[in-house]
């Protein structure tokens, strides 16, 4: 049953849909209406002939879904940005994340600062590590435009970042005190 | 390179090479691109440090158990009631019984399957942190002003700190008797293929020997999963210098210069004698 095979992707998916969305409860819709949507149209998956292997394949499907309904939901919404944030969820962590918590917000405003096309392309090649192919599958776009879109987001990122406070840097380098 | 120029690096190249989606000779080629143009160098460490970070962004979540609703939603209905909007509680009904079996598995099983499911790097041959040395080698070794963020002088404070954010007491090897003084170290984003609770950072010594002549050692934590100890291997050369590499423990090293193999591997085995326990 490809349910049951898909119990192992959720605590990625969720994360997926975590930095989509920029916000808990909202990821946590995502992945619940990707899930049902999954058991609707279950019966009719099949793992193309010749493709990647099947876990992969089912993987790249649940996140085709997710892709779509978060495409509706902004749709829906005509909401081109996420303003609010979890705040409230970092007193989740624990003490030893708190050096990185500053960094950590700041890249996650940045990526919210992203358009959703870029942020989409951003994450499932960095985060999810799909092919160019693979995500331009998911993505239903050739792969000359995720390619494009990619080239963007990352430097958009880069400049986003640097407009953060000194220190901040994913790619920077860091003073040694 | 049969002598063959290369006069631009199209984009799409480097960024399938921070994203490891090269194979090892289009790889090499783009490692030799770098070497000889600092300025690309400096942006793809730049995208490998954006893309380890994204990677560690709500990681956490990738260990927290799942909120019953959504195991509640993976319970297939029985084929009668599938219907294009089937109510929620019908589902939760049916949810009961396989709680318990997803609750185990999940609880039990899912470490292992989150890093069994992690994809291989599509490019094996070498570690990604020997990639990312021979990057890091190249963009700081012309650097005449801040070859160092941190001078030898301080060393015992930089050891402490960079000990503490990798998480692994760190020693660093004397090479004067090589001819060798050690000028300082830096702090540097970490690769790609970190996992999730892997320390953020990695760790270039430097050396500079009488003539100017400059090594460096990178340190990186290397995943559990990766750290098995290997022998010492080499890099393919480039003309910044090629690597002698190992793992040991979980810090995996990797010693790059300008050096034949044979001084390479003896100044390796050096580094390797005095990172290993004192004999009490």
């Amino acid at each position: 049953m490809i349910l049951d095979e898909a119990l192992p992707h959720l605590p990625r998916l969720r994360r997926h849909a975590r930095l989509l969305t920029g916000d808990a409860a909202r990821a946590d819709d995502l992945l619940q209406d990707t899930l049902e949507r999954a058991l609707l149209k279950a019966a009719l998956w099949r793992p193309e002939r010749g493709g990647p292997d099947r876990d992969a394949a089912l993987r790249a499907w649940l996140l085709s879904l997710m892709h779509k309904l978060f495409l509706n939901q902004r749709r829906d919404e005509r909401q081109h940005l996420y303003e609010e944030f979890d705040e409230a969820r970092s007193d989740e962590l624990q003490p030893s994340h708190e050096p990185a918590l500053h960094l950590r917000l700041d890249l996650e405003r940045a990526l919210a600062a992203l358009p959703a096309a870029a942020r989409e392309v951003l994450l499932l090649v960095c985060v999810e590590e799909l092919s160019y192919e693979a995500a331009a599958q998911v993505l239903e776009l050739p792969v000359g435009t995720v390619m494009s879109r990619l080239s963007r987001a990352r430097e958009r990122l880069r400049l986003l970042m640097q407009g953060a406070p000194a220190g901040a840097r994913p790619g920077g380098l860091r003073v040694v005190k | 390179m049969d002598g063959k120029e290369v006069h631009a690096m199209n984009e799409a190249s480097l960024h399938a090479y921070v994203d490891g989606q090269l194979g090892d000779d289009e790889a090499a080629e783009v490692a030799q691109w770098l070497l000889d143009h600092p300025e690309d160098a400096r942006r793809v460490l730049a995208w490998r440090g954006q893309r380890a970070a994204l990677q560690g962004l709500h990681a956490q979540l990738l260990d927290e158990p799942l909120p019953p609703r959504l195991l509640q939603a993976l319970k297939a209905p029985p084929p009668q009631a599938v219907a294009a909007n089937a109510p929620r509680y019908r589902l939760q009904a049916l949810a009961g019984v396989a709680i318990l079996g997803l609750g185990l598995a999940l609880g039990w099983g899912s470490h292992a399957w989150l890093r069994a499911e992690r994809p291989a790097p599509l490019t094996a041959a070498v570690p990604a942190f020997v990639r990312d040395a021979a990057i890091a080698h190249a963009v700081y070794l012309p650097e005449r002003r801040h070859p160092v963020e941190v001078g030898a002088e301080q060393q015992e404070h930089l050891v402490q700190w960079l000990s503490k954010r990798l998480g692994q007491p760190l020693r660093v090897p004397a090479l004067q008797a090589e001819g060798y003084r050690l000028i300082g170290g830096r702090l540097l984003p970490a690769g790609e293929d970190e996992g999730a609770d892997a320390a953020l950072a990695r760790a270039q010594f430097m050396y500079e020997d009488e003539h100017g002549g400059r090594l460096t050692l990178y340190v990186s934590v290397v995943p559990p999963a990766q750290a098995v100890p290997t022998a010492f291997r080499f890099s393919r050369e480039e003309r910044g210098g090629r690597s002698f590499y190992w793992v040991d423990g979980r810090l995996g090293y990797a010693l790059t210069g300008p050096l034949s193999q044979q001084q390479l591997s003896l100044l390796g085995s050096r580094v390797y004698e005095q990172l290993q326990p004192a004999p009490k």
